[in-house]
């Protein structure tokens, strides 16, 4: 049995597609990075306001489908935008910064890579908020002897630890982020999924094109676990502490 | 034995000039009867009249016609897809009106008459935002996921913005949002999406097509006198006048989704724009 290969057109397809695929993923990394860490200290913050703020965040986006999710950002929530926005928004503006042109995202973009964040960074604040749990008492309790205010004891003694902590769930929440960005394709986003089923269709070559995506998928997940690695031997503690 | 054979023989021969002179046309006239299989279920083409349960539509205003020219009674026999040929080669019936898209390979076990109705890919854009084919180039255009409409936008215009939805009504809310400025499909589903719409107003079809289907009467196959007289007799119908009154009755501007004639009998294809 002879199998044929994808033309190399259709790899240009899905090359382009993985390259989508992990540029929103790196995007909606850092982005619910930073926000996941201000989420979960608000859901410890001293005014009560703040916590009940976040503890309504993480309901809404931990406990209702992604999918559901993505489809409101991109077709429910336009309706409350006024026309002339929706228009502006989906011409391309590109910038032209020093010789070098910026493209301008699609609305497909905006929408997907904003959804996916907003959805990842309830779970990424969940993860910072455990390893925060997880540094003991005394902490806390050394670091307000020593006469440090409470950003000063986040900053230098609780986060640091935390983020040890934390670390190894929150590579594996990335790489939860690098598989849900698969579902921005029901809202027309051409990442890796997208183009894969583009290529079956044009193509006939099932088994050659979800193969191809699975691959794609593979590698990036290994790569984060590459990275995990690397960055969990470089906080790792010297041995008997 | 060898009587047997020469009567086998003989009927045989009987039987097949019987077949060469036998002559569809002059058949029906004798008859007094046109059989004409026509869909019962796929409006405005031939569709079951909810108040008279006859069979109505386009195909049968065309039926009427042919059977009124001939002199003769019509009836009508209900069929879908893929009961077409089968009804035309075991001589249940003797023409096919039923939104039949002359293909090389049914021309092959069947004849078609010159087409009297195309349809091709278009569009449903806002009013006003899409006017002419070049400008396709410039748009995003929402499609269906895995259909050919996609591959043959991406061929006619390669610099069109295609984004592909799992299916139509994902595709309309993005246009109706504004997240693409038109989408595409075959020229008659999109009258019926277009219908449906409770802001219809603000939407259209334009005038042009980027794709053809030809429909033409299915004809038993060699019945060369029988497709001369529909042809003639549907060249008639254009020159009077009559063929445009009948697209106007299911597709004119009076109906619920008008749809613009880009096709007029005797044409080679339908109108680019």
């Amino acid at each position: 049995m002879t199998v044929e290969l994808l033309a190399p057109k259709y790899l240009t397809w899905m090359a382009n597609g993985l390259l989508m695929t992990a540029w929103i993923a790196v995007i909606a990394i850092v982005f619910s990075t930073l926000a996941g860490f201000t989420l979960a200290l608000a859901r410890d913050a001293k005014k009560p306001v703040w916590r009940l703020l976040a503890r309504c965040y993480t309901l809404v986006f931990r406990n209702t489908p992604l999918l559901i999710q993505l489809f409101f950002w991109y077709f429910a929530a336009p309706n409350l935008l006024p026309e002339n926005t929706m228009l502006w928004l989906n011409t391309p503006h590109p910038l032209n910064l020093a010789g070098c042109t910026l493209g301008w995202p699609s609305f497909e973009f905006l929408a997907g890579t904003f959804g996916l964040t907003l959805y990842a960074t309830a779970f990424v604040a969940e993860d910072i908020r455990s390893g925060i749990r997880g540094v003991p008492k005394g902490q806390y309790e050394a670091a307000a002897a020593s006469g440090l205010t409470r950003w000063q004891m986040q900053r230098h003694v609780i986060l640091p630890q935390a983020l040890r902590h934390a670390l190894s769930p929150l590579f594996g929440q990335y790489m939860n982020i690098v598989k849900n960005s698969s579902l921005t394709m029901g809202i027309g986003l051409a990442e890796l999924s997208y183009t894969s089923r583009q290529v079956e269709a044009a193509s006939f070559l099932t088994f050659q094109a979800f193969g191809v995506a699975t691959l794609g998928y593979i590698g990036l997940i290994a790569i984060l676990d590459v990275l995990a690695r690397q960055v969990q031997q470089r906080v790792a503690l010297p041995a008997g502490n | 034995m060898k009587i047997k054979t020469q009567v086998l023989a003989l009927l045989l021969l009987g039987l097949a000039s019987g077949v060469a002179m036998a002559d569809k046309l002059d058949d029906i006239k004798k008859a007094g009867v046109l059989r004409v299989a026509a869909f019962d279920g796929n409006p405005p083409f031939g569709f079951v009249d909810e108040k008279t349960h006859k069979i109505i539509g386009l195909d049968v205003d065309y039926a009427q016609e042919v059977a009124k020219r001939l002199g003769v009674k019509l009836e009508i026999v209900p069929t879908n897809p893929a009961n077409r040929i089968p009804l035309l080669t075991a001589n249940k019936v003797d023409l096919v009106f039923a939104n039949f898209t002359i293909t090389p390979e049914r021309a092959k076990v069947i004849d078609f008459s010159v087409p009297y109705f195309a349809s091709g890919q278009q569009f449903l854009a806002r009013k006003g935002a899409l006017k002419s084919p070049d400008q396709i180039a410039s748009l995003r255009v929402g499609a269906d996921k895995g259909t050919t409409m996609e591959a043959t936008l991406r061929e006619k215009y390669p610099n069109a913005t295609v984004v592909l939805y799992d299916d139509t009504p994902f595709a309309l809310t993005a246009l109706r949002n504004g997240n693409v400025q038109a989408i595409t499909q075959d020229g008659s589903k999109l009258v019926a999406i277009l219908g449906n719409l409770p802001d219809k107003d603000k939407y259209e079809i334009p005038g042009f097509s980027i794709s053809e289907e030809l429909e033409g009467v299915g004809v038993p196959k060699g019945e060369t006198r029988l497709v001369a007289y529909l042809n003639d007799t549907l060249k008639d119908l254009e020159k009077n006048g009559t063929a445009s009154k009948i697209y106007d009755r299911w597709f004119g501007p009076d109906t619920k989704a008008p749809l613009p004639r880009l096709f007029k009998i005797g044409d080679a294809h339908i109108r680019a724009q």
